[in-house]
């Protein structure tokens, strides 16, 4: 009984949050938090200038369809008043004392502060990774990561560059090349790999787009590595395959890596992919500290295996679990399987659950269709192609799978397929699927169903 | 009535740094949240609202309203008594996000001392130059 005032001053006391990141991740884990626990203290720390915007934007603002980066704000000074979160911006945080639950901060002034924690939400982010490449400390190697890098990049086109080269055809390499081709300039993609988009689409698909995007005039090399940059203190050229690539504008696009520095330092575990490792809440290994977003690994829902999407949807579904859990409420994250969609020019892309390449890397059996179709009926004007590929486990016959390539309408099909993967459908029910259609919108038979067919006949 | 970017601000009302508006009728006062507050929430799904009789202070909270991704204290612009309490918001909380000024205000309060209070509020050419000033 001794113990008691203790005890009852404790449980008075304000929960004490501390989110480490203030973009996707971390502005949704202090807002749910904040729905959780209408009294905690919750603030955020983020070493950047600007918080709670959308990255995936920045292509946008370079290519010019979004007027200014100012528009990318998400969440407004005011959305942290009125939610009471404390933001801290320009503010790294040096240190974390998972022992006493205390965080070390240093602000732009250079000012240190701890700050106590009863719960923490890790959501460092990633890194643009650069490969051990010769000459890659030269100036000039602009990469796309945040806001300042956009700036950048956009000086860089208003200051009259006249040629990009982008090293690596993913996502974001692509799409930036695509916005400076719309802003005239001549670019140059170089991607290791023998395909463009090599971690969202199989070969087949990503040909569709590649050859889409040649015709548009980008200048596409697969299959050749990066040698070296060259130039005096500012890159001027690089090497790759061999061949000599001259331009104004250096795009570093090779991915991302998870920035586990802090939580490495603190003794907080990686897993597999060395991202920080995490469990069904988004619980690292250590007590109250969680892990979101684009530095966190967690389950993919097919395979099992601890995957580090780097998504804006998984990380602020992840957000959403730890702030909950860290503000004393319970909620699981289901896991991952990255449904992912582009528009590059005129052309549609769409991902969920694995490629027929990752099958084969999981050593998953399974069996195809693909579906090449039109998203209106097919004598209706403007009729654009669009073709469904799925990718079916041999035993389940669960869809495991799917893609899409197409003009327009991609990005609800693939959220419809999403569904039924995470819903365990067989390809047997979706052949039966109750689709919409009419003359204008679509074909009286959705090329999904369509694709379910073709994988039904296969498995005869 | 004038828009400043995307959010409407009527003439002839007070407001708060903590995104509510007063309008002062005879000797009561009837007071609401703004139009730039409804639209950082987005749909407003819970409004949790004083009891008649409750006492307000100036910029103490006195209810919370929850949508779906966001939770906010309300922050009362005035002290004062409340008299009236606005049922329809509590059953039909969009109406916050259709009509913040109208339909939507949430209570009448009889203010403790409102002309000592209205020095900490902005008339609507100050509130005019905050909306300018909020950004998005």
């Amino acid at each position: 009984m001794a113990q008691e005032p203790r005890k009852m001053k404790e449980t008075m006391m304000a929960r004490r949050i501390i989110v480490i990141g203030a973009n996707a991740a971390g502005v949704e884990a202090a807002s749910a938090a904040r729905k959780k626990d209408r009294t905690a203290e919750i603030a955020l720390i983020s070493q950047e200038k600007n918080a709670g915007y959308s990255r995936c934007g920045l292509p946008f603002v370079i290519g010019g369809q979004i007027p200014s980066f100012k528009d990318l704000t998400v969440y407004s000074p005011a959305y942290f008043q009125m939610l009471k979160l404390k933001l801290n911006t320009e503010t790294k945080v040096t240190a974390i004392d998972t022992k006493e639950k205390v965080v070390t901060a240093v602000d732009k002034v250079g000012s240190t502060e701890s700050l106590q924690y009863d719960s923490l939400v890790i959501a460092t982010g990633a890194d643009a990774f650069m490969p051990p490449i010769k000459g890659r400390e030269k100036q000039g190697i602009l990469s796309l990561r945040n806001l300042e890098d956009g700036e950048k990049i956009l000086q860089a086109v208003q200051n009259g560059a006249k040629s990009a080269v982008i090293m690596g055809a993913g996502l974001i390499g692509l799409e930036t090349g695509v916005a400076l081709i719309e802003r005239g300039l001549k670019v140059t993609v170089v991607e290791m790999l023998p395909q463009i988009l090599p971690a969202m689409l199989d070969a087949d698909m990503a040909k569709m787009i590649q050859e889409h995007l040649q015709e548009k005039g980008m200048c596409i090399l697969t299959g050749k590595c990066v040698e070296e940059f060259l130039g005096g203190d500012k890159v001027k050229a690089i090497m790759a395959g061999g061949e000599k690539i001259e331009a104004d504008l250096f795009i570093s696009a090779f991915g991302v890596r998870a920035n586990t520095k802090l939580a490495v330092e603190s003794g907080i575990s990686l897993g597999e992919t060395r991202a920080i490792k995490t469990n069904g809440r988004m619980e690292t290994a250590v007590k109250d500290v969680y892990a979101v977003g684009d530095c966190a690994e967690a389950p993919n829902i097919i395979t099992h295996q601890p995957v580090c999407a780097q998504l804006g949807t998984i990380a602020v579904r992840q957000g959403k679990v730890a702030g909950t859990n860290a503000g004393g409420g319970y909620a699981l994250f289901p896991g991952i399987l990255a449904s992912a969609v582009t528009r590059l020019f005129d052309i549609e892309a769409g991902v969920t659950g694995l490629t027929e390449a990752a099958t084969q890397r999981a050593r998953i059996e399974v069996v195809t269709g693909a579906i090449s179709s039109k998203t209106k009926a097919d004598y209706y004007p403007n009729a654009l192609p669009i073709k469904v590929k799925l990718v079916v486990e041999k035993e389940s016959q669960r869809i495991i799978g799917a893609q899409i390539v197409g003009g327009e309408e991609v990005t609800q099909r693939i959220n419809a397929l999403s569904f039924a993967i995470q819903k365990g459908m067989t390809v047997r029910e979706l052949a039966k699927a109750d689709t919409a259609y009419a003359p204008p919108l679509n074909e009286t038979w959705d090329p999904m169903v369509l694709a379910a067919e073709m994988v039904l006949m296969k498995l005869r | 009535m004038v828009k400043v970017d995307n959010y409407e601000v009527p003439e002839g009302l007070y407001y708060s740094n903590d995104f509510e508006w007063i309008k002062i009728e005879g000797d009561k006062v009837r007071m609401g949240i703004t139009d730039y507050a409804q639209k950082q929430l987005r749909e407003v799904v819970y409004a949790e609202l004083p009891e008649a009789g409750a006492e307000l202070k100036q910029n103490e909270p006195y209810g919370t309203l929850e949508s779906v991704k966001a939770v906010s204290d309300l922050v009362a612009a005035i002290s004062g008594t409340v008299e009236e309490v606005n049922a329809e918001v509590q059953s039909k909380p969009e109406i916050l996000n259709e009509d913040p000024y109208e339909k939507g205000w949430l209570v009448v309060l009889k203010p403790a001392s409102l002309q000592a209070e209205l020095a900490n509020l902005m008339d609507f050419d100050k509130a005019v130059e905050w909306h300018k000033n909020q950004g998005k």
